[in-house]
Protein backbone atom coordinates (compact mmCIF):
# COMPACT_ATOMS: atom_id res chain seq x y z
CA UNK A 1 0.00 0.00 0.00
CA UNK A 2 2.84 2.08 0.65
CA UNK A 3 4.49 3.88 -2.61
CA UNK A 4 7.15 4.89 -0.45
CA UNK A 5 9.32 6.87 -3.04
CA UNK A 6 12.42 8.07 -0.39
CA UNK A 7 13.85 5.31 0.02
CA UNK A 8 14.44 4.77 4.23
CA UNK A 9 12.09 7.31 5.44
CA UNK A 10 11.83 8.03 9.08
CA UNK A 11 9.35 5.82 10.80
CA UNK A 12 6.78 7.53 13.16
CA UNK A 13 8.24 10.84 13.08
CA UNK A 14 6.07 12.99 15.31
CA UNK A 15 5.29 16.67 13.88
CA UNK A 16 3.24 19.37 16.07
CA UNK A 17 1.91 21.99 14.24
CA UNK A 18 1.66 25.13 16.75
CA UNK A 19 1.73 28.18 17.24
CA UNK A 20 -0.30 29.69 20.67
CA UNK A 21 -2.46 32.42 18.62
CA UNK A 22 -5.37 31.11 17.67
CA UNK A 23 -6.17 31.74 13.50
CA UNK A 24 -3.40 32.09 12.09
CA UNK A 25 -3.61 28.88 10.09
CA UNK A 26 -2.98 25.86 11.98
CA UNK A 27 -5.09 23.71 11.29
CA UNK A 28 -5.01 24.62 7.44
CA UNK A 29 -1.05 24.20 7.49
CA UNK A 30 -1.73 20.94 9.52
CA UNK A 31 -4.08 19.50 6.64
CA UNK A 32 -2.01 20.79 3.26
CA UNK A 33 1.22 19.71 5.13
CA UNK A 34 -0.15 16.23 6.18
CA UNK A 35 -1.46 15.83 2.67
CA UNK A 36 1.96 16.90 1.15
CA UNK A 37 3.06 14.15 2.89
CA UNK A 38 1.03 11.86 1.86
CA UNK A 39 1.38 12.84 -1.73
CA UNK A 40 5.25 12.77 -1.68
CA UNK A 41 4.22 8.99 -0.63
CA UNK A 42 4.75 8.65 2.69
CA UNK A 43 2.22 6.91 5.05
CA UNK A 44 0.92 10.18 6.97
CA UNK A 45 -1.56 10.54 9.48
CA UNK A 46 -3.00 13.37 11.37
CA UNK A 47 -4.05 13.85 14.52
CA UNK A 48 -6.81 16.87 16.13
CA UNK A 49 -5.72 17.47 19.35
CA UNK A 50 -8.19 20.86 19.44
CA UNK A 51 -10.67 18.29 21.68
CA UNK A 52 -14.13 20.23 22.01
CA UNK A 53 -13.74 22.32 18.64
CA UNK A 54 -13.03 19.91 16.39
CA UNK A 55 -12.43 21.42 13.21
CA UNK A 56 -9.68 19.16 11.06
CA UNK A 57 -11.96 16.38 9.96
CA UNK A 58 -13.67 19.23 8.10
CA UNK A 59 -11.12 20.83 6.35
CA UNK A 60 -9.86 17.06 5.46
CA UNK A 61 -13.63 16.66 4.36
CA UNK A 62 -14.13 13.82 6.17
CA UNK A 63 -16.74 15.23 8.87
CA UNK A 64 -19.57 12.78 7.79
CA UNK A 65 -17.27 9.67 8.26
CA UNK A 66 -16.92 10.14 11.64
CA UNK A 67 -17.64 7.57 14.17
CA UNK A 68 -14.69 7.02 16.33
CA UNK A 69 -11.97 9.43 18.14
CA UNK A 70 -9.64 10.06 19.68
CA UNK A 71 -10.79 10.52 23.18
CA UNK A 72 -12.66 6.71 22.59
CA UNK A 73 -9.62 5.56 21.94
CA UNK A 74 -7.62 7.04 24.73
CA UNK A 75 -10.28 5.75 27.22
CA UNK A 76 -10.67 2.24 26.12
CA UNK A 77 -14.02 2.93 24.25
CA UNK A 78 -12.71 2.18 20.48
CA UNK A 79 -9.78 0.80 19.02
CA UNK A 80 -7.35 2.64 16.99
CA UNK A 81 -8.32 1.12 13.65
CA UNK A 82 -11.38 1.92 14.38
CA UNK A 83 -11.24 5.50 14.80
CA UNK A 84 -8.82 5.93 11.86
CA UNK A 85 -10.56 7.38 8.67
CA UNK A 86 -8.99 7.01 5.39
CA UNK A 87 -8.33 9.55 3.03
CA UNK A 88 -10.41 8.74 0.58
CA UNK A 89 -8.22 10.68 -2.03
CA UNK A 90 -4.80 9.80 -1.00
CA UNK A 91 -4.77 5.73 0.22
CA UNK A 92 -1.02 7.01 2.36
CA UNK A 93 -3.03 9.64 4.43
CA UNK A 94 -4.84 9.00 7.77
CA UNK A 95 -6.99 11.04 9.86
CA UNK A 96 -7.72 10.54 13.78
CA UNK A 97 -10.28 13.13 14.53
CA UNK A 98 -11.12 14.68 17.77
CA UNK A 99 -14.18 15.14 19.95
CA UNK A 100 -16.59 17.73 19.51
CA UNK A 101 -18.43 16.83 23.07
CA UNK A 102 -15.59 16.54 25.44
CA UNK A 103 -12.42 19.14 26.33
CA UNK A 104 -9.25 18.90 26.71
CA UNK A 105 -9.31 17.34 30.16
CA UNK A 106 -9.96 14.48 28.94
CA UNK A 107 -6.17 14.08 27.21
CA UNK A 108 -3.57 12.38 29.30
CA UNK A 109 0.10 11.82 28.91
CA UNK A 110 -0.31 7.94 29.18
CA UNK A 111 -2.95 7.92 26.88
CA UNK A 112 -1.61 10.24 24.20
CA UNK A 113 1.56 8.24 24.33
CA UNK A 114 0.33 4.59 24.02
CA UNK A 115 -1.72 6.09 20.90
CA UNK A 116 1.70 7.54 19.36
CA UNK A 117 3.69 4.65 19.63
CA UNK A 118 1.01 2.15 18.61
CA UNK A 119 0.72 4.83 15.28
CA UNK A 120 4.46 4.97 15.00
CA UNK A 121 4.72 0.99 13.98
CA UNK A 122 2.33 2.07 11.19
CA UNK A 123 3.68 5.66 9.47
CA UNK A 124 5.97 7.37 8.69
CA UNK A 125 4.94 11.05 9.94
CA UNK A 126 2.31 11.59 12.86
CA UNK A 127 1.17 15.42 12.17
CA UNK A 128 -0.27 16.85 15.66
CA UNK A 129 -2.21 19.85 15.28
CA UNK A 130 -2.69 21.51 17.92
CA UNK A 131 -5.19 23.56 19.66
CA UNK A 132 -4.30 27.24 20.14
CA UNK A 133 -3.13 28.19 23.69
CA UNK A 134 -0.48 26.84 25.49
CA UNK A 135 -2.91 24.80 27.87
CA UNK A 136 -3.44 21.36 27.90
CA UNK A 137 -4.30 20.67 24.48
CA UNK A 138 -1.30 22.37 23.40
CA UNK A 139 0.81 20.60 25.75
CA UNK A 140 -0.17 17.45 24.77
CA UNK A 141 0.34 17.82 21.37
CA UNK A 142 3.67 19.10 21.57
CA UNK A 143 4.93 16.85 24.52
CA UNK A 144 6.10 13.60 22.77
CA UNK A 145 7.25 15.53 19.24
CA UNK A 146 10.10 15.09 17.59
CA UNK A 147 9.73 18.63 15.14
CA UNK A 148 7.81 21.31 15.68
CA UNK A 149 6.07 23.72 12.89
CA UNK A 150 5.49 26.85 14.55
CA UNK A 151 3.09 28.85 12.33
CA UNK A 152 3.04 32.48 12.52
CA UNK A 153 1.96 35.44 10.78
CA UNK A 154 3.92 38.82 10.03
CA UNK A 155 2.38 40.45 12.65
CA UNK A 156 3.92 41.26 16.58
CA UNK A 157 1.30 39.27 18.55
CA UNK A 158 1.49 35.97 16.40
CA UNK A 159 5.40 36.64 16.95
CA UNK A 160 5.55 37.14 20.02
CA UNK A 161 3.05 34.04 20.94
CA UNK A 162 5.22 32.15 18.48
CA UNK A 163 7.98 33.20 20.68
CA UNK A 164 6.51 31.77 23.99
CA UNK A 165 5.80 28.29 22.25
CA UNK A 166 8.75 28.10 21.18
CA UNK A 167 9.79 28.74 24.55
CA UNK A 168 7.49 25.98 26.05
CA UNK A 169 8.76 23.72 23.24
CA UNK A 170 12.62 24.04 24.74
CA UNK A 171 11.39 23.59 28.17
CA UNK A 172 7.99 21.22 28.77
CA UNK A 173 8.33 18.53 26.73
CA UNK A 174 9.88 14.56 26.74
CA UNK A 175 12.94 15.87 24.98
CA UNK A 176 13.42 19.07 27.25
CA UNK A 177 13.14 16.41 30.36
CA UNK A 178 15.34 13.91 28.58
CA UNK A 179 18.83 14.42 29.82
CA UNK A 180 20.66 13.99 27.02
CA UNK A 181 18.51 13.80 24.24
CA UNK A 182 18.57 16.02 21.21
CA UNK A 183 16.31 19.04 21.64
CA UNK A 184 12.72 19.73 19.34
CA UNK A 185 13.88 21.05 15.51
CA UNK A 186 11.63 23.68 15.33
CA UNK A 187 10.87 25.86 12.26
CA UNK A 188 8.63 28.44 11.64
CA UNK A 189 5.98 28.64 8.92
CA UNK A 190 5.22 32.11 7.99
CA UNK A 191 1.53 32.14 6.53
CA UNK A 192 -0.74 35.04 5.54
CA UNK A 193 2.49 36.32 3.52
CA UNK A 194 0.95 39.46 2.15
CA UNK A 195 3.83 41.44 0.16
CA UNK A 196 1.64 44.59 -0.56
CA UNK A 197 0.57 44.83 3.35
CA UNK A 198 4.28 44.42 3.97
CA UNK A 199 5.52 47.22 1.51
CA UNK A 200 3.25 49.12 3.38
CA UNK A 201 4.21 48.75 6.79
CA UNK A 202 0.94 46.88 7.82
CA UNK A 203 2.95 43.69 8.34
CA UNK A 204 6.32 42.66 9.70
CA UNK A 205 9.15 41.63 7.12
CA UNK A 206 10.66 38.18 7.23
CA UNK A 207 13.73 39.07 8.41
CA UNK A 208 12.38 40.87 11.50
CA UNK A 209 9.99 37.72 12.24
CA UNK A 210 13.38 35.68 11.81
CA UNK A 211 15.43 37.54 13.97
CA UNK A 212 12.92 37.64 16.50
CA UNK A 213 11.93 33.72 16.77
CA UNK A 214 15.80 32.56 15.73
CA UNK A 215 14.72 29.19 14.42
CA UNK A 216 14.85 28.05 10.54
CA UNK A 217 12.38 29.40 8.43
CA UNK A 218 10.74 26.96 6.88
CA UNK A 219 8.55 28.22 4.55
CA UNK A 220 6.17 31.44 3.21
CA UNK A 221 2.35 30.67 2.58
CA UNK A 222 1.25 33.93 0.43
CA UNK A 223 -2.29 35.25 1.92
CA UNK A 224 -4.71 33.94 -1.02
CA UNK A 225 -7.93 33.12 -1.61
CA UNK A 226 -7.31 29.22 -3.00
CA UNK A 227 -6.75 28.36 0.95
CA UNK A 228 -10.17 29.70 2.14
CA UNK A 229 -12.10 27.96 -0.79
CA UNK A 230 -10.10 24.87 -0.58
CA UNK A 231 -11.21 25.21 3.30
CA UNK A 232 -14.64 25.18 2.42
CA UNK A 233 -14.62 22.10 0.23
CA UNK A 234 -13.05 19.91 2.91
CA UNK A 235 -10.07 19.63 0.71
CA UNK A 236 -6.27 20.16 1.31
CA UNK A 237 -4.76 23.11 -0.66
CA UNK A 238 -2.24 21.22 -1.97
CA UNK A 239 -4.92 18.81 -3.49
CA UNK A 240 -7.17 21.21 -4.96
CA UNK A 241 -5.80 22.77 -7.77
CA UNK A 242 -2.48 24.60 -9.02
CA UNK A 243 -2.16 27.81 -6.38
CA UNK A 244 0.74 29.70 -5.00
CA UNK A 245 -0.54 28.54 -1.71
CA UNK A 246 -0.24 25.12 -2.68
CA UNK A 247 3.39 25.58 -3.96
CA UNK A 248 3.95 26.56 -0.89
CA UNK A 249 3.05 24.14 0.96
CA UNK A 250 4.54 21.75 -1.36
CA UNK A 251 8.12 23.30 -0.95
CA UNK A 252 7.51 23.34 2.84
CA UNK A 253 6.90 19.77 3.02
CA UNK A 254 9.83 18.79 0.55
CA UNK A 255 11.89 20.97 3.16
CA UNK A 256 10.67 19.40 6.14
CA UNK A 257 11.69 15.98 4.86
CA UNK A 258 15.38 17.19 3.87
CA UNK A 259 15.25 18.68 0.64
CA UNK A 260 17.09 21.71 -0.26
CA UNK A 261 14.65 24.08 -1.77
CA UNK A 262 15.53 27.80 -2.57
CA UNK A 263 13.35 29.80 0.00
CA UNK A 264 10.94 32.10 -2.50
CA UNK A 265 7.94 34.50 -1.87
CA UNK A 266 5.35 33.50 -4.08
CA UNK A 267 2.81 36.43 -5.28
CA UNK A 268 -1.00 35.42 -5.73
CA UNK A 269 -1.00 38.17 -8.30
CA UNK A 270 2.07 38.08 -9.88
CA UNK A 271 2.80 34.42 -10.35
CA UNK A 272 6.03 33.69 -12.02
CA UNK A 273 7.71 36.44 -10.54
CA UNK A 274 9.44 34.96 -7.75
CA UNK A 275 11.29 37.46 -5.45
CA UNK A 276 14.46 35.76 -4.04
CA UNK A 277 14.75 36.11 -0.51
CA UNK A 278 18.41 36.01 0.88
CA UNK A 279 20.04 32.60 1.86
CA UNK A 280 18.31 32.21 5.41
CA UNK A 281 16.50 29.09 4.53
CA UNK A 282 16.55 26.45 6.23
CA UNK B 1 -16.87 37.81 73.51
CA UNK B 2 -16.68 40.84 76.38
CA UNK B 3 -19.60 42.26 78.44
CA UNK B 4 -17.80 44.74 80.04
CA UNK B 5 -19.83 47.35 78.07
CA UNK B 6 -22.98 45.45 78.19
CA UNK B 7 -25.77 47.53 78.78
CA UNK B 8 -27.64 46.80 81.91
CA UNK B 9 -31.06 48.48 83.35
CA UNK B 10 -29.08 49.93 85.71
CA UNK B 11 -26.46 51.58 83.68
CA UNK B 12 -27.39 52.64 80.55
CA UNK B 13 -24.40 53.79 79.41
CA UNK B 14 -21.68 51.58 78.10
CA UNK B 15 -18.75 52.72 79.51
CA UNK B 16 -17.83 55.48 81.89
CA UNK B 17 -14.82 57.92 81.75
CA UNK B 18 -12.28 57.22 84.85
CA UNK B 19 -11.08 59.74 86.67
CA UNK B 20 -7.70 58.26 86.25
CA UNK B 21 -5.55 56.51 84.04
CA UNK B 22 -2.12 55.36 83.81
CA UNK B 23 -0.38 55.26 80.73
CA UNK B 24 3.10 54.49 80.38
CA UNK B 25 5.22 57.24 77.94
CA UNK B 26 8.41 57.55 76.29
CA UNK B 27 10.38 60.71 76.85
CA UNK B 28 12.57 61.89 74.70
CA UNK B 29 15.73 64.00 76.68
CA UNK B 30 18.62 65.77 75.89
CA UNK B 31 21.87 63.75 77.94
CA UNK B 32 24.34 66.62 78.66
CA UNK B 33 27.76 64.81 79.69
CA UNK B 34 29.75 66.94 81.97
CA UNK B 35 32.73 66.29 83.68
CA UNK B 36 32.22 67.88 87.16
CA UNK B 37 36.05 68.39 87.67
CA UNK B 38 35.99 70.90 84.77
CA UNK B 39 33.29 72.81 85.35
CA UNK B 40 34.45 76.42 84.67
CA UNK B 41 34.66 79.06 81.68
CA UNK B 42 35.23 76.87 79.03
CA UNK B 43 32.39 74.68 79.17
CA UNK B 44 30.13 77.92 79.46
CA UNK B 45 31.85 79.08 76.21
CA UNK B 46 31.70 75.96 74.54
CA UNK B 47 27.76 75.47 75.48
CA UNK B 48 27.25 78.66 74.41
CA UNK B 49 28.66 78.14 71.11
CA UNK B 50 26.10 74.91 70.77
CA UNK B 51 23.67 76.70 71.76
CA UNK B 52 24.05 79.36 69.08
CA UNK B 53 24.10 76.77 66.14
CA UNK B 54 20.94 75.44 67.06
CA UNK B 55 18.69 77.59 69.37
CA UNK B 56 15.76 76.23 68.38
CA UNK B 57 16.54 73.04 68.90
CA UNK B 58 17.72 73.68 72.57
CA UNK B 59 15.19 75.91 73.72
CA UNK B 60 12.74 74.98 76.51
CA UNK B 61 14.39 71.27 76.19
CA UNK B 62 14.42 68.61 78.75
CA UNK B 63 17.64 67.75 79.76
CA UNK B 64 19.35 65.19 81.96
CA UNK B 65 22.96 65.63 83.54
CA UNK B 66 25.29 62.81 82.75
CA UNK B 67 27.84 63.09 85.14
CA UNK B 68 29.85 59.89 84.30
CA UNK B 69 29.78 58.01 87.56
CA UNK B 70 32.68 60.68 88.61
CA UNK B 71 33.80 59.33 91.95
CA UNK B 72 34.11 62.55 93.90
CA UNK B 73 31.65 65.27 93.20
CA UNK B 74 32.87 67.36 95.23
CA UNK B 75 30.75 70.03 97.14
CA UNK B 76 27.54 70.54 95.75
CA UNK B 77 28.80 74.66 94.88
CA UNK B 78 29.64 73.99 91.17
CA UNK B 79 26.77 71.58 90.44
CA UNK B 80 24.49 73.93 91.59
CA UNK B 81 26.45 76.87 89.63
CA UNK B 82 26.11 74.80 86.73
CA UNK B 83 22.31 73.52 86.78
CA UNK B 84 21.21 77.16 87.40
CA UNK B 85 23.56 78.36 84.47
CA UNK B 86 21.99 75.65 82.22
CA UNK B 87 18.47 76.92 83.32
CA UNK B 88 18.93 80.35 82.60
CA UNK B 89 20.07 79.36 78.81
CA UNK B 90 16.69 78.01 78.55
CA UNK B 91 17.67 74.33 79.15
CA UNK B 92 15.07 72.22 81.86
CA UNK B 93 17.34 70.52 83.81
CA UNK B 94 15.45 68.06 85.67
CA UNK B 95 17.46 64.92 86.51
CA UNK B 96 20.99 64.02 86.63
CA UNK B 97 22.55 60.80 85.48
CA UNK B 98 25.24 58.56 86.88
CA UNK B 99 25.70 60.45 89.74
CA UNK B 100 27.16 57.85 92.31
CA UNK B 101 28.21 60.32 94.53
CA UNK B 102 24.75 61.99 95.41
CA UNK B 103 22.18 61.16 98.09
CA UNK B 104 18.73 61.76 97.50
CA UNK B 105 19.13 65.23 100.01
CA UNK B 106 21.59 66.62 97.82
CA UNK B 107 20.15 65.76 94.70
CA UNK B 108 16.32 67.21 96.64
CA UNK B 109 18.09 70.34 97.10
CA UNK B 110 19.22 71.16 93.60
CA UNK B 111 15.64 70.33 92.53
CA UNK B 112 16.81 67.09 90.67
CA UNK B 113 15.76 63.43 90.09
CA UNK B 114 17.92 60.61 89.70
CA UNK B 115 17.01 59.30 86.11
CA UNK B 116 18.57 55.33 86.52
CA UNK B 117 16.98 53.84 82.96
CA UNK B 118 17.59 55.45 79.30
CA UNK B 119 20.11 54.28 76.47
CA UNK B 120 22.18 57.01 74.70
CA UNK B 121 21.17 57.16 71.11
CA UNK B 122 24.07 56.22 69.02
CA UNK B 123 26.66 58.26 68.15
CA UNK B 124 27.11 59.66 64.61
CA UNK B 125 29.82 57.83 63.02
CA UNK B 126 30.44 56.74 59.44
CA UNK B 127 28.12 54.72 57.29
CA UNK B 128 31.36 52.02 56.44
CA UNK B 129 31.71 50.03 59.06
CA UNK B 130 28.00 48.84 59.53
CA UNK B 131 27.80 47.76 56.01
CA UNK B 132 31.17 46.55 55.84
CA UNK B 133 29.73 44.04 58.93
CA UNK B 134 27.15 42.39 56.91
CA UNK B 135 28.40 38.91 55.52
CA UNK B 136 28.98 39.46 51.95
CA UNK B 137 26.89 36.91 49.75
CA UNK B 138 29.11 34.69 47.60
CA UNK B 139 28.37 36.31 43.99
CA UNK B 140 27.01 33.50 41.25
CA UNK B 141 27.44 34.99 38.22
CA UNK B 142 24.89 33.32 35.83
CA UNK B 143 25.60 32.64 31.95
CA UNK B 144 22.64 31.85 29.33
CA UNK B 145 23.77 30.51 26.14
CA UNK B 146 20.57 31.12 24.16
CA UNK B 147 17.69 33.37 22.97
CA UNK B 148 15.63 33.75 26.07
CA UNK B 149 11.82 33.40 25.26
CA UNK B 150 8.49 35.25 25.96
CA UNK B 151 7.38 34.17 29.32
CA UNK B 152 10.80 32.81 30.86
CA UNK B 153 12.41 34.22 33.38
CA UNK B 154 15.99 34.09 34.36
CA UNK B 155 17.21 34.98 37.88
CA UNK B 156 20.59 35.50 38.92
CA UNK B 157 20.09 35.68 42.85
CA UNK B 158 23.31 36.86 43.64
CA UNK B 159 25.39 37.83 40.89
CA UNK B 160 25.59 39.34 37.25
CA UNK B 161 23.28 37.94 34.26
CA UNK B 162 24.80 37.20 30.89
CA UNK B 163 22.26 36.29 27.88
CA UNK B 164 24.54 35.08 24.66
CA UNK B 165 21.48 35.99 22.98
CA UNK B 166 18.17 37.92 22.64
CA UNK B 167 15.75 38.74 24.93
CA UNK B 168 12.16 38.71 23.47
CA UNK B 169 9.41 40.69 24.52
CA UNK B 170 7.26 39.40 27.02
CA UNK B 171 10.89 37.41 29.14
CA UNK B 172 12.48 38.53 32.62
CA UNK B 173 15.63 39.04 33.48
CA UNK B 174 16.54 38.95 36.95
CA UNK B 175 19.87 39.95 38.56
CA UNK B 176 21.30 41.13 41.91
CA UNK B 177 24.52 42.39 39.83
CA UNK B 178 25.07 43.69 36.35
CA UNK B 179 22.97 42.26 33.27
CA UNK B 180 24.84 42.02 30.05
CA UNK B 181 22.58 40.90 26.84
CA UNK B 182 24.45 40.30 23.78
CA UNK B 183 22.25 40.72 21.04
CA UNK B 184 18.48 42.79 21.49
CA UNK B 185 16.78 43.24 24.54
CA UNK B 186 12.77 43.66 23.85
CA UNK B 187 11.93 41.89 27.06
CA UNK B 188 12.19 43.48 30.58
CA UNK B 189 16.03 43.48 32.72
CA UNK B 190 15.91 44.44 36.63
CA UNK B 191 19.59 45.06 37.75
CA UNK B 192 20.57 45.49 41.33
CA UNK B 193 17.63 43.40 42.38
CA UNK B 194 18.77 43.73 45.91
CA UNK B 195 19.16 47.44 45.89
CA UNK B 196 22.50 47.48 44.21
CA UNK B 197 22.90 51.59 42.84
CA UNK B 198 26.16 50.29 41.41
CA UNK B 199 24.75 47.72 38.92
CA UNK B 200 24.51 48.45 35.02
CA UNK B 201 22.86 46.59 32.05
CA UNK B 202 24.64 46.52 29.01
CA UNK B 203 22.65 45.14 26.08
CA UNK B 204 23.68 45.42 22.12
CA UNK B 205 20.84 46.37 20.98
CA UNK B 206 17.88 48.19 23.39
CA UNK B 207 14.41 48.04 22.46
CA UNK B 208 13.23 46.84 25.68
CA UNK B 209 9.68 46.62 27.61
CA UNK B 210 10.97 47.78 30.65
CA UNK B 211 15.11 49.05 32.40
CA UNK B 212 14.95 48.66 36.14
CA UNK B 213 18.23 48.97 38.44
CA UNK B 214 17.75 49.18 42.20
CA UNK B 215 14.12 49.18 41.61
CA UNK B 216 14.38 52.58 39.44
CA UNK B 217 12.93 51.62 36.66
CA UNK B 218 11.88 53.31 32.70
CA UNK B 219 9.06 51.66 30.49
CA UNK B 220 9.73 51.46 26.70
CA UNK B 221 7.62 54.95 26.32
CA UNK B 222 10.46 56.78 28.27
CA UNK B 223 13.20 55.11 26.68
CA UNK B 224 15.30 57.80 25.11
CA UNK B 225 14.62 57.77 20.96
CA UNK B 226 18.65 58.23 20.44
CA UNK B 227 19.41 55.01 22.58
CA UNK B 228 16.41 53.32 20.76
CA UNK B 229 17.56 50.04 18.91
CA UNK B 230 21.53 51.23 19.94
CA UNK B 231 24.46 49.03 21.86
CA UNK B 232 23.41 50.84 25.27
CA UNK B 233 24.84 51.34 28.46
CA UNK B 234 22.30 51.89 31.52
CA UNK B 235 23.41 53.13 34.85
CA UNK B 236 21.62 55.53 37.77
CA UNK B 237 23.36 58.77 38.51
CA UNK B 238 21.70 60.60 41.05
CA UNK B 239 18.71 58.99 41.40
CA UNK B 240 18.13 59.04 37.87
CA UNK B 241 18.96 56.07 34.72
CA UNK B 242 21.01 57.34 32.20
CA UNK B 243 21.13 55.68 28.76
CA UNK B 244 24.47 55.72 27.40
CA UNK B 245 24.82 54.81 23.31
CA UNK B 246 28.58 53.34 23.46
CA UNK B 247 28.98 51.98 19.99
Amino acid sequence: MTKDAKGNPPLGRVIVITSGKGGVGKTTSAAAISAGLAKQGFRTVVIDFDVGLRNLDMIMGCERRVVFDFINVIQGDAKLKQALIKDKRLDTLSILPTSQTRDKDALTKEGVEQILTELKTEFDYIVCDSPAGIERGAQMAMYFADEAVVVTNPEVSSVRDSDRVLGLLSSQTRRAETEGAEPIKAQVLLTRHDQTRIDSGEMMTVEDVLEILAVPLLGIIPESKAILKASNVGTPVVLDGPSAAAQAYEDAVARLTGSQIEMRIAGERRPGLFQRLFGRAS
Amino acid sequence: MSDRYARTPDDPMPARVAALQVRGRFLTVLALRVDPQALGGRLYAQLDDQLSKTPQFFSGAPVVLDLGNASQPGDLAPLRDLVENLRQRELRVFGVQNAAGLGPDALQSLGLIAVSTGRDAPMPRAAGPSRAAEKPRPVQNKVIRSTVRSGQMIVAENGDLTVIGSVASGAELVAAGNIHVYGTLRGRAMAGAHGDEDAHIFCQSLNAELVAIAGLYQTSEAIEEAARNRCTHIYLEDEKLRMEVIA
